[in-house]
């Protein structure tokens, strides 16, 4: 369980036509969801250290935002989970913003199935102010595979992007993938890459320019069942890519149903 | 994955089949046949599993022998996977006691065997393959090798009127990662005597009996905890060796390999859930149904809040309760220090186990001098609790769970708890290698045994 939370999900916003990216979750989701009667808070600190520098039809610049996200994850039973974000930015001249929100319900494939990998679907609703995304109301689908294989961890995540309000509206699906793979060099230190991108609309990719391309060097240490600690140094090799990101995430899983476990 | 252990398979099965030529020729029929053929487990219209077992039935046949009157046993390998056939609980020489770390030859497919044998000691015990699993979970205990062995005293009082055999097992195991982040066997199905809760036949008695409910858990892995709604269990026996102090508790918990033998008071008439306490398990079908002859109704059952357990209860409370064939105490007890921990393998996979550094077969081999007694003290590092079993001897729990020291429990499996420290004594009555190991299939599959030897 603890493998699986430490992998979350990715999200990094993007308006193809606004090239305004969003670094508010950056994560690649496991497969596995949080036992129902648990609850898990976590905190993703994201910080650009290079990014956008200017406004862009009225969007904020990434330069240098410092995002504070708090995902709170509760399981409904053993194959169901429900997700809720709370976006904040921080910048010079801007302050502490309120940037959106976003309800991301999940499912996956019960064990029962014996599934040779882990395999599950989230989906994500949400809103985020056109100061900080054009496109201010965007759903999204993302399934997602797994599977650990002794020390080394592999996670996919194929997921589709619909923008329902702003510029992007009628621009269709957009593809946006991301990939883990990691390594456990002890049973408390793993370390890895993480690939995150945005490669434009489904059936018609942006030219590689205008693709938003990342790849984080990152480390999760597994200190404990109910901690999650991860961090990571993201860099964004085309110009439409934030070109320097640092990451961290620290998330505590609460069990409700201690006082039963033992009868449970 | 080839393990060591998995070679030494491999190399007994050729010493096995040359030293054992098929079909075995011998004078006479045997006392006892037995087959291991596939088999399916039907433990509900809806859930079958193909296994392996002992003619043609999970559990196999209840084995029933008199304490020291010789028996010839033959066994017919009919499978296409080399098996070996461990005599769990009794006291026999190395090359038949059924392991092959001893020195015990394989069984060769389709090949047979045949056993001469004394049984030794008194007691409700077990046979079982004692074959490697590794990542197939249908496979070694994960399977239907099993069945019950009762080796009747010479005298028995018997203050019961009839006798129960229950068999706890699981089945359709997989690899998942736990909460301590590696991956652990989980299972779909639970069953007592291979049936799921509500499929098999009830267990029908009359008010008034005084049924003896002989309990087994042949799980590969898992620790149960039962109880019978309406009904308490008056412990008499532990690993079917007598308890100094009967207890009449509420619940058992045997971890694998363990056995209970209880006194059940029929004097509650009605139907009864006979199962796992924990609602999880029982729902996974580990339970059955105790029905009053005359009862009517839907079988009731009554949950418990606790898991409650402890082998010091059954402990002697003073010198007088132990039994003349205890172990005698001697002033010089010779101490083996043995640390268990795992090495880190992924959280993708299972740990290697060790004991005091070492995986089997690298293992240390402590050289035993006959007559002597010796005094096991189990440190466990681990986040597991394992139920070690010594094969060949009865070992006498001295203390465990940071319980005060004990006297008299003659056991052959303890549940050592996670990061704590058991200790038992036994004596070195029976020469020859001597097996131990934890009886999780999973574990000793990776590593956790090691072999005693006889100076």
């Amino acid at each position: 369980m603890l493998r699986s939370l430490l992998i979350s999900n990715c999200f990094l916003w993007a308006s193809w036509n606004c090239a305004a990216q969003g670094n508010y979750e950056i994560q690649v989701y496991g497969a596995d969801t949080v036992p129902p009667k648990n609850l898990m808070v976590e905190l993703h600190s994201n910080y650009t250290v290079s990014g956008q520098a200017k406004i862009l039809d009225g969007v904020y610049p990434t330069n240098h935002q410092e995002h504070e996200t708090l995902e709170l994850t509760q399981g409904i039973n053993d194959w169901a989970e429900i997700g809720f974000y709370v976006f904040t930015s921080e910048q010079d001249g801007h302050g502490v913003q309120w940037v959106g929100d976003h309800i991301r319900p999940r499912v996956r494939a019960p064990d029962q199935w014996h599934l040779p990998v882990g395999l599950s679907v989230s989906t994500e609703i949400g809103y985020q102010r056109a100061v900080y995304s054009p496109d201010t109301w965007t759903w999204e689908i993302r399934p997602i595979i797994d599977k650990a294989l002794g020390r080394w961890y592999f996670a996919f995540n194929p997921a589709l992007e619909r923008t329902w309000h702003g510029p992007d509206v009628n621009m269709g699906l957009g593809f946006s993938p991301g990939v883990k793979v990691s390594y456990d060099f002890t049973r408390e230190i793993s370390g890895g890459l993480e690939y995150y991108a945005d490669y434009g609309q489904l059936g018609a990719f942006d030219s590689l320019r205008q693709q938003q391309q990342q790849i984080f060097a990152v480390t999760d240490l597994n200190v404990s069942p109910r901690w999650e600690i991860n961090f990571g140094v993201g860099l964004g090799p085309t110009s439409a890519t934030d070109h320097l990101i640092v990451k961290g995430i620290i998330g505590r899983r609460f069990n409700w149903s201690r006082q039963k476990q033992a009868i449970e | 994955m080839i393990t060591r252990r998995r070679f030494a398979t491999l190399a007994g099965i050729a010493a096995g089949s040359s030293l054992l030529p098929h079909p075995v020729s011998a004078a006479g029929a045997a006392d006892i046949t037995l087959q291991i053929a596939p088999f399916t487990v039907e433990a509900s219209p809806r859930h079958s599993f193909n296994t392996v077992a002992y003619n043609g039935q999970v559990p196999g046949p209840l084995l029933r022998m008199k304490q020291g009157q010789p028996q010839t046993v033959e066994i017919y390998n009919r499978t296409n996977d080399p098996e070996v056939f461990h005599w769990h609980g009794l006291f026999l020489p190395s090359n038949i006691d059924g392991a092959m770390e001893e020195g015990t030859p394989m069984i060769a497919p389709g090949a047979s065997v045949r056993y001469s044998l004394t049984p030794q000691p008194a007691g409700f015990r077990w046979y079982h393959t004692h074959t490697f699993a590794g990542k197939n979970l249908t496979k070694a205990q994960y399977g239907g090798l099993h069945g019950f062995l009762l080796i009747e005293p010479l005298q028995n009082p018997a203050p019961y009127d009839r006798e129960v055999f229950l068999a706890l097992h699981d089945w359709g195991g997989h690899f998942l990662p736990s909460d301590d982040g590696y991956m652990n066997p989980t299972y779909d199905v639970s069953t007592i005597n291979g049936k799921m809760l509500g499929f098999g036949e009830p267990v029908r008695v009359k008010a008034g009996e005084r049924v003896m409910i002989h309990t087994l858990n042949s799980s590969p892995t898992e620790v149960h905890w039962i109880a019978l709604a309406g009904h308490s269990f008056d412990v008499v026996a532990l690993d079917g060796n007598s308890v100094p102090q009967p207890q009449t508790i509420s619940m058992l918990r045997l971890a694998p390999a363990e056995r209970v033998s209880a006194i059940v008071e029929m004097k509650n008439p009605g139907n009864w859930i006979l199962g796992e306490v924990r609602k999880h398990i029982q729902a996974a079908g580990l339970g059955t149904v105790i029905e009053y002859a005359g009862a009517a109704g839907r079988p009731v059952w009554t949950q418990p809040q606790n898991l409650i357990w402890s082998y010091s209860q059954f402990a002697a409370s003073s010198q007088r309760q132990i039994s003349s064939d205890v172990i005698p105490t001697r002033d010089e007890v010779s101490r083996i220090e043995l640390t268990f921990d795992s090495k880190f393998e992924g959280h993708g996979n299972e740990e290697l186990w060790r004991i005091n550094g070492k995986s089997y077969p690298q293992t240390d081999e402590p050289i035993l001098k006959t007559g002597r007694r010796y005094r096991l003290i189990m440190k466990n590092l681990s986040m597991d609790d394992h139920p070690m079993h010594l094969h060949r001897h009865t070992f006498e729990i001295r203390q465990v769970d940071n319980s005060p020291e004990m006297r008299g429990l003659m056991k052959d499996v303890v549940l050592v708890p996670s990061r704590t420290t058991a200790e038992v004594e036994f004596v070195a009555n029976n020469p020859g290698n001597t097996l131990f190991h934890c009886h999780q299939q999973d574990h000793m599959d990776r590593g956790f045994m090691m072999v005693f030897r006889y100076a």
